[in-house]
């Protein structure tokens, strides 16, 4: 009944790279642009909720043990509350900067979520290395958010926060020695 | 920014081994809760990657806790596991623990079960296993008050509180559904892990990696739970949208399918799996559990939200509330009658077994409960329609405070074990 993990880390990969192009696009073109549109606001959180949804799908599918069963469920529940806070920014049911500090908080306890999910060094395996490097990623990307909320205007915060979602589609993308982009450079094989 | 992107892609490229692949049992020989006509001469794992193992990391175990298997050794570039057994024969389930050592550092360690000539015992059964212990009480008692606190809101939204309301009662609401929804799945997902520890037997640190799956696919309580964590998923969502995107109505959807997904705790329980049951009792006890919940949940909501944030619904909120209750009252008195006589068909089984006096306990409160109701319906109400405006708010939380004291004997009783009865001809066996 368990999925081969790469398939459910390439789609989330695939989320995440959509999420980050969503992003790195408003950055480059402006929010005033990119927003012409209406609806264009609302795809990043509304990808955010669905990827949750997504998540919880996968969390049923990872009792292989209690540790990434729980860490799934914890991915879930931080994919929901922060595209649900991004939602309610967009619809002006919240108004306050501050609550782009959720996002950080859910991409914080995602990546700790990571970093106690792996119990050996940085280089101890690939695996190791891709736990620790996607764990710190999205804990030092926490900062992002945490700068928007403090000073909304300067740029680099947002461009922090698109890029993080790039990066993290790169690391997921890596997954697995059979990966048909990728693979050709592990050793193991496929 | 563009050397360490170009050095962040590279390492996590070109590193070798596999990345996020984690240690997954894929396969047994005998299948996991088999039943199998030859005894098995070996015992055969196969994982998704290549593991090391002791000498002692397949253990067979006979109902009487022999151990059975020999010396484990690894095949087919380390990710076949093998173990020979000897000494098992026909009419007894057998216990196999096993426990490997992955490339990743991660040691996931699994119990499961097999039958020769027999059916295979539930892995819960599995030698070794402890019965439900206080831990399992505890995280039962917390999921019902959870499953309440979602519930019994909604429906007093939905039904008794109707109509606009002030914005901060609203939001109350709101975020009451929500924050339930996320606790009716997290402290399902303990009380899951909990009771599959029983059998796992193992220390915390290991538990961490211990294989869920034969829990999870291959026991009614493992189904109910992968399906209420996903649809309590969605419920979340579907509320998280409800307000923010104002649209009120989406709650009806969001109930509907929390008192479907409800079920999956009356189709894994007692009334389930016990030798008498049947759908009768499957749909009692859910309606039993659902009254229960509605009416412990709707209190808390009175009390805690209509009360102090809207003291102009409170009237109508009081009445409205009161006219439910009698049905709930009703539902709850009806199946729980015909489940108590379904489990204990002797009156003496009352006060001779200790299912019975459990269930003497949660009638107690239940009385407590029911006669605080009836004060509430016979002297407050008659307040109420004659233009009055009592404040009993505080004893409306005793009430709720009395109601979710059931829930806890109710769940203490759920993990008791009821004396065995005879099975009708005409019933079938099914998985627990």
């Amino acid at each position: 009944m368990v999925p081969r993990p790469e398939g459910a880390h390439w789609i989330a990969g695939a989320v995440s790279l959509l999420l980050g192009l969503l992003l790195v696009s408003e950055v480059l073109v402006g929010p005033e642009v990119f927003r012409r549109r209406p609806w264009r606001a609302y795809l990043f959180p509304a990808v955010v909720i669905a990827s949750s949804v997504l998540l919880w799908l996968i969390t049923i599918f990872s009792t292989f043990s209690t540790m990434h069963l729980l860490a799934h469920a914890v991915w879930a529940q931080a994919a929901l509350s922060a595209g649900a806070v991004q939602l309610a920014l967009v619809r002006g049911k919240l108004t306050s900067p501050a609550w782009s500090l959720v996002p950080g908080v859910a991409l914080l306890v995602s990546g700790a979520a990571f970093l106690v999910h792996e119990p050996n060094d940085w280089l101890y395996s690939r695996s190791a290395f891709l736990h620790h490097a996607i764990g710190w990623l999205l804990v030092i990307s926490a900062l992002f958010p945490l700068g928007q909320a403090l000073r909304p205007r300067q740029l680099v915060w947002r461009a922090g926060f698109a890029v993080t979602f790039v990066l993290l589609a790169v690391l997921l993308f890596a997954d697995r020695d059979s990966a048909t982009i990728f693979g050709r450079f592990g050793a193991g094989a496929p | 920014m563009r050397r360490a992107l170009l050095l962040c892609a590279v390492a996590a490229l070109v590193a070798p081994t596999a990345a996020l692949g984690h240690v997954i049992l894929e396969s047994s020989q005998p299948v996991t809760q088999s039943r199998l006509e030859a005894p098995p001469n070996e015992i055969r794992l196969r994982f998704n990657q290549a593991v090391t193992v002791s000498p002692g990391a397949i253990q067979v175990l006979a109902p009487d806790g022999t151990l059975l298997s020999g010396t484990a050794t690894t095949s087919e570039e380390g990710r076949v596991v093998t173990a020979p057994v000897s000494r098992v024969v026909r009419g007894a389930g057998y216990t196999v623990r096993w426990r490997v050592i992955g490339g990743d550092g991660h040691a996931p360690a699994g119990v499961f079960t097999f039958g020769v000539g027999v059916p295979a015992p539930p892995p819960t059964e599995a030698v070794g296993a402890v019965a439900a212990t206080w831990r399992d009480d505890v995280t039962r008692w917390a999921l019902f008050v959870a499953l309440a606190l979602l519930i019994g809101p909604l429906v007093v939204r939905l039904v008794v509180v109707r109509g606009p309301v002030p914005a901060r009662v609203e939001r109350g609401f709101h975020l009451l559904g929500v924050v339930s929804a996320f606790l009716v799945i997290d402290v399902g997902i303990v009380a899951f892990v909990v009771r599959a520890s029983n059998a796992l037997q193992l220390p915390l640190g290991d538990l961490l990696y211990g294989d869920l799956q034969p829990f999870a696919e291959k026991t009614r309580f493992g189904i109910a739970f992968l399906a209420m964590t996903l649809g309590f998923g969605i419920v979340a969502a579907v509320l998280l949208l409800a307000w923010i995107l104002e649209r009120p109505e989406l709650r009806w959807p969001a109930l509907v399918l929390s008192l479907a997904l409800a079920s999956g705790l009356s189709l894994s329980g007692h009334q389930a799996t016990e030798d008498n049951a049947g759908w009768l009792s499957q749909a009692a006890d859910w309606l039993h559990l659902v009254a229960a919940s509605v009416w412990a949940g709707g209190l808390v909501a009175l009390a805690f939200l209509v009360w102090p944030l809207a003291p102009s619904l409170r009237r109508n909120a009081f009445l409205g509330f009161a006219r439910l209750a009698v049905l709930l009252v009703g539902a709850m008195v009806l199946a729980g009658s015909y489940l108590a006589l379904t489990r204990l068909p002797e009156a003496s089984d009352l006060w001779q077994t200790q299912y019975g006096r459990l269930l003497l306990l949660k009638l107690g409160i239940v009385a407590l409960a029911l006669t605080w109701g009836a004060a509430h319906h016979f002297v407050v109400r008659p307040r109420f329609e004659a233009g009055g405006e009592p404040d009993v708010r505080h004893s409306l939380a005793g009430e709720a405070a009395v109601a979710l004291t059931v829930l806890l004997a109710a769940a203490i009783l759920t993990n008791a074990a009821p004396p065995p009865v005879e099975p009708p001809a005409a019933n079938a066996g099914s998985a627990r």
